[in-house]
């Protein structure tokens, strides 16, 4: 909100300079946005003048040479002149040699191509009056000649406007903010006075009118107090011109005096009105109620509006005339004819206001006011206000009836508080009186003082109506700080008695995943949660670009939430790629949403990928990624979510899921087990639809945070075997297609079986995977290497070869494995 | 004999200094001293030696048997000293740029945050967490934020339609809808309904605002907020905490100021502003770093804790613009494009 440095002079006699009152605003609790200087600034030796000849300047074409008489002191002197807009007999101002004007710019004698100068007439850019000025600034009022032009110009204005925080709507007006001045700097406050009362001295013939016959509140709910006063015989006009200068400096535009008296005293006092003319209200009623669904009215600002039932308008006789609370209607507003008016001073609640204003997409001053809370009790004072002002200005006289409706619930609100709680609260000391002094400055006056025995000293402070923020004994200690100046708290040592919680597993995981990923020479990313649609249809599914979308998007890319880190890790490869800059291992941690059976399941998640590091050039050739790598790392990450990755059953993914490349990933676990994996190569023709050089393998970890929540038992040392172990290999035929997982299997399911009790089989793992020359079409071989070991002795030769023999002869009868010989 | 020794030394001494691999030298050995070496057939011919002249031999022969031992063992050195060479190539030139991308680093926002968080674990926080899928509950009712709160329009806050179910996102009324957190606060109402007091927390985390991207504004951020619930907490220990955070972040000197504000789950709330002096890219004596106040009593009331006992204060900030303000980085999105130029400059 605009807040004119003169207008606040009108309420409190502030002596500090604009430093000082920014400093008082701010640690008031308001932000001051911007500092505007309007108006002239003071000018020493510049004076009116008046131009007695004006003659072409003998050696250019665009100047001419005057005579300007400045008056007895300072006689007629010669200035040359380049403006155009100016005739002899126009009063301008005059800068004398010595004068300084805005910009630093000092006047002095001169000569200009050969003519002397004794000075320079002004235009009101010059002067520091106006953005901008074509030619001299001509005194159309023809002010005294030699009269310093400060008396001649608007005096200067300082212009804050400082945000005003939504618990304070007393604050949006010029009253409020000197309120919260005055008590900052101990000043008095000056309230303005009003000489209209509401009194219509009947019996001394006090004329009553027909102008309005009736005035209904249909919706009391919505509108608790609606007032209407009658002046007749108004004469529309211009505002007097401190009226106009006060609305030009907050920057509102004057239209006529009876507008810009409403908006003047709304701008004073906070409590929004309007003006009707009476002679346009259709019957001579006023109807506050309930719009008809489809009713329509045009607005102030030219635009048709339609309404509908939940919005409160008031009403004629026959039509909609006010949006309540937010605009007025064409049809019925104060125009350059108007003689009577109607002005209507009311309060409408806040809910309604703001429904209306949001369903419409239309606010006002009034309505931003009406939102954060009018103070109905003010409302009749501010229209008497209102109503002094204009007999004043526009003539006229209040006529009867004056209609009130509603509004009859009288304030009052008192807070019990100590002052040892307030110091509590703070934590340090603030005399009893200061805080005192604070309260009252604010005009939270104390009621009662007294000693309540196991209390100490107590306070009642009555709470001001306009103050409906307050109703706590903690509101009052917000209000003692504010004035102490929270710069003054004074410094102290951080209070932490011993108290340390567990960091969230969630927390802890990504820290670990984190930390093993940079290890491996990881860049981490960060991108956004939101995606398109279109990446959600394409990569992953119709399903989750149908439940992961947003109700209200703001922009069409980011309408969805991630099912995968990936898009966004392909994301800045492709930037990378593009900028020219090489990059081959990125990952992220982050949270991504999986659909599962109709509902959606936010999930922590860690995501790797390991492109082909295009552009690289270097003397030593790396090998780039491949599947065991991205296999391994997969395995890594899932240890520190508590999954043995390598005991679980993978399954190779079909198709384009998730991006990825049919035969060269898989995936592992389910979302109801807690966790789901996948890994390997990222889909080729995919990855070139994206425009992404090279082949890229990655992987991603979903878990759910309360798998990573579950308490995981104490694992238990398991004795180990100090005898040498026994070695054995074997070389199995299989299928092509078969996986090497089933073939291990069965394998150490038949070596477990020919041990028995005897000793134990240690390990069966493959060493070798061979196709090609020796081997059927179709075929190839895995080699395993069995450990075999005994726990109390070395074993002989003899008992190992016995069940390697035994492994073999039931390979053959049981299995459709060939031994290679 | 004795010239038949004498040969085979001199034979020996031509012969083992010129041998380059080890079957080569294991060969030798067994010509010389094996069991079927000329040394030891030498030997064998001892009993033919005049009983007399056999001590006079016998030294003879050891004598032999030691200088081929030398030797055989100044071969096998020779031999172990090549081989290590073989094994080692040619000498590294260690100025050579290493072939090998890396090392990895951690994204600045990660940095910033960690190191927040290990400030405050020196003061006893813990890191909590909550989910980023939210309900209007736990987002604004719990914080005090009625349902006609500006802050709760469409206009500024991302919802999801009501047909939307999230499994393991729990609400605290059937018709409340789901929305996106616009702050990380959420986590103080889940982690007090959960726990009791005292507590004192830090919550990273993800937030989203329905706002226009530019280089200060993103659809998503990162703020970080801290809670200490506990009996007796004073403003002046919450200022306490701010100077210990921001001395600790930017060295002794640093100072903090707060400005009374308003937010509605805060009562008294501040701004915090942060002395810039030493700062990069900052030409202000005092930039806004945060908002705090003390925890209002209703939020208390909310989730069940006696406000007549217990009092506490919270403190949030945007960790980007923290990170912005001390690394000097002038534009939000920077954060988000992940240009690995950017990235590798925070490690």
């Amino acid at each position: 909100m605009k807040i004119s440095l003169n207008w606040l002079k009108d309420y409190v006699a502030l002596d500090a300079s604009n430093d000082e009152i920014c400093r008082a605003i701010t640690f008031l609790g308001f932000e001051v946005e911007h500092v505007i200087a309007t108006g002239a600034p003071k000018l020493e030796n510049v004076v009116v003048g008046e131009v007695l000849t004006r003659n072409k300047h003998p050696n250019a074409d665009k100047l001419s040479v005057c005579t300007v008489d400045i008056g007895p002191a300072g006689g007629v002197k010669t200035i040359v002149c380049g403006a155009q807009n100016y005739k002899v007999g126009d009063h301008v101002p005059v800068a004398l040699p010595g004068a300084v004007l805005p910009g630093n710019f000092v006047i002095k004698q001169s000569k200009i191509r050969g003519e002397s100068s004794d000075g320079m007439m002004c235009s009101a850019k010059e002067l520091g009056v106006a953005e901008d000025a074509a030619g001299l600034l001509i005194l159309e009022d023809r002010p005294a000649i030699g009269t310093p032009i400060n008396a001649v110009l608007p005096p200067g204005d300082t212009v804050f406007d400082i945000e005003i925080t939504p618990n304070r709507p007393d604050c949006l007006s010029h009253f409020g903010v000197a309120r919260e001045l005055a008590a900052w700097f101990k000043k008095d406050l000056v309230y303005p006075q009003t000489e209209f009362q509401g009194c219509l001295d009947e019996a001394a013939g006090a004329p009553r009118s027909d102008l309005l016959s009736a005035v209904r509140v249909d919706a009391p709910e919505d509108c608790p107090l609606y007032t209407a006063h009658i002046i007749a015989g108004v004469k529309v006009g211009p505002s007097p011109a401190w009226l106009q200068e006060r609305l030009r400096a907050v920057g509102l535009r004057p239209i006529n005096n009876i507008v810009d008296i409403g908006n003047y005293v709304m701008l004073e006092t906070g409590q929004p009105m309007h003006a009707f003319d009476a002679r346009r209200l259709g019957g001579s009623q006023i109807i506050v109620r309930r719009a008809a669904d489809g009713e329509k009215i045009t607005t102030l600002d030219g635009k048709e509006r339609v309404l509908n039932s939940r919005m409160l308008v008031i009403a004629d006789a026959t039509r909609p005339v006010v949006i309540a609370g937010i605009m007025g209607g064409e049809n019925s507003g104060v125009t350059a004819e108007t003689t009577d008016l109607v002005l209507e001073v009311a309060y409408f609640k806040r809910l309604s206001v703001r429904w209306t204003s949001k369903r419409l997409a239309l606010s006002s001053d009034s309505s931003y006011r009406y939102e954060r809370g009018v103070d109905v009790h003010a409302a009749v004072e501010s229209a008497h206000r209102a109503i002094d002002l204009i007999l004043k200005t526009a003539g006229g006289r209040v006529v009867g009836p004056i209609y009130t409706v509603g509004g009859d619930v009288p304030w009052q609100r008192e807070i019990v508080v100590t002052p040892a709680y307030i110091r509590e609260r703070l934590g340090f000391s603030i005399p009893d009186a200061d805080m005192k002094a604070s309260l009252e400055a604010l005009e939270l006056n104390l009621t009662r003082e007294e000693d309540v025995p196991g209390q100490g000293l107590t306070w009642t402070v009555s709470v001001p109506s306009w103050r409906d923020d307050l109703d706590r004994p903690i509101d009052l200690v917000e209000e003692v700080l504010r004035l102490y100046g929270t710069e003054k708290i004074p410094a102290a040592v951080v209070s932490a008695p011993g108290l340390v919680g567990e960091d969230d597993p969630t927390v802890r995981f990504n820290r670990r995943a984190m930390g093993y990923l940079v290890g491996q020479n990881f860049h981490e990313c960060v991108n956004y949660t939101l995606r398109p649609a279109k990446e959600l249809a394409t990569w992953v599914s119709q399903t989750a670009a149908a439940e992961l979308a947003l109700a209200n998007p703001f922009v069409e890319d980011q309408s969805h939430l991630r099912p995968t880190l990936t898009m966004g890790l392909l994301e800045t490869l492709k930037l990378n790629q593009s900028r020219g800059v090489v990059v081959s291992q990125l990952c992220e941690t982050g949270r991504i949403f999986i659909e599962c059976n109709g509902q959606n399941f936010e999930c922590t998640a860690v995501a790797f990928i390991v492109a082909e590091p295009v552009g690289a050039r270097t003397w030593l050739r790396r090998e780039a990624g491949d599947f065991s790598m991205v296999k391994h790392h997969a395995e890594a990450l899932a240890q520190a979510a508590g999954v043995d990755l390598a005991r679980q059953p993978l399954v190779p993914i079909v198709g384009t899921y998730y991006g990825w490349q049919e035969g060269h990933s898989v995936s592992g676990g389910e979302l109801q087990h807690g966790w789901i994996a996948r890994f390997g190569l990222l889909n080729l023709a995919m990855i070139k639809a994206l425009g992404i050089e090279g082949k890229v393998y990655g992987g991603i970890l979903a878990i759910l945070p309360e798998k990573l929540a579950a308490v995981s038992s104490r694992r238990r040392y398991a004795d180990f075997s100090l005898f040498p172990a026994a070695l054995r290999d074997l070389a199995l035929v299989v299928d092509l297609a078969t996986p090497s997982a089933e073939v291990r299997k069965a394998l150490a399911g038949l070596a477990r079986a020919a041990v028995g009790n005897a000793f134990v089989v240690e390990s069966v793992d493959v060493f070798d995977v061979y196709q090609g020359k020796g081997l059927p079409e179709g075929k190839k071989s895995f080699a395993f290497s069995l450990v075999f070991r005994a726990n109390d002795r070395t074993l002989t030769d003899e008992e190992v070869n016995k069940v390697f023999t035994q492994i073999q002869d039931e390979v053959g009868k049981t299995t459709p494995y060939q031994i290679r010989k | 004999m004795q010239s038949t020794l004498n040969a085979l030394v001199a034979k020996a001494s031509t012969e083992l200094p010129a041998l380059k691999t080890r079957p080569e030298f294991e060969a030798a050995k067994a010509r010389f001293v094996g069991p079927n070496g000329e040394l030891t057939a030498l030997m064998k011919q001892m009993g033919a030696v005049p009983k007399e002249e056999r001590p006079a031999m016998g030294k003879l022969i050891n004598e032999t048997k030691a200088q081929i031992q030398v030797l055989l063992d100044a071969a096998l050195r020779t031999l172990e000293t090549a081989e290590i060479a073989a094994q080692l190539g040619p000498a590294v030139d260690p100025t050579l740029p290493s072939p090998d991308a890396g090392p990895g680093t951690y994204h600045p926002l990660t940095l910033v945050r960690e190191e927040m968080c290990r400030i405050l674990h020196k003061v006893g926080f813990s890191v909590a967490d909550g989910p980023e899928v939210e309900t209007e509950f736990y987002c604004f009712d719990a914080l005090n934020t009625p349902a006609d709160h500006p802050a709760r329009d469409a206009q500024d806050t991302f919802y999801f339609p009501e047909s939307a179910r999230f499994g393991n996102v729990s609400k605290k009324n059937p018709e409340e809808k789901y929305l996106l957190r616009t702050h990380t606060s959420s986590v103080q109402i889940r982690t007090m309904l959960k726990g009791s007091p005292p507590l004192r927390i830090v919550s990273p985390g993800r937030v989203y605002r329905r706002d226009t991207s530019d280089a200060s504004h993103s659809a998503n951020f990162h703020q970080l907020e801290c809670l200490y619930v506990d009996k007796n907490v004073t403003v002046r220990d919450l200022k306490a905490l701010l100077d210990y955070i921001f001395e600790s972040l930017l060295g002794a000197g640093t100072k903090t100021r707060f400005r009374p504000h308003y937010f509605g789950y805060t009562e008294p709330s501040f701004e915090v502003d942060l002395s810039a002096k030493h700062l990069p890219k900052v030409n202000k004596e005092w930039i806004e770093i945060g908002g705090c106040g003390m925890v209002d009593p209703s939020v208390f009331e909310t989730v069940g804790y006696d406000p007549k006992v217990w009092t506490g204060y919270a403190f949030g900030m945007g960790l980007e613009r923290l990170a912005m303000i001390l690394y000097g980085i002038d534009d939000i999105r920077y954060f988000y494009q992940n240009d690995l130029r950017f990235l590798k400059q925070f490690a």
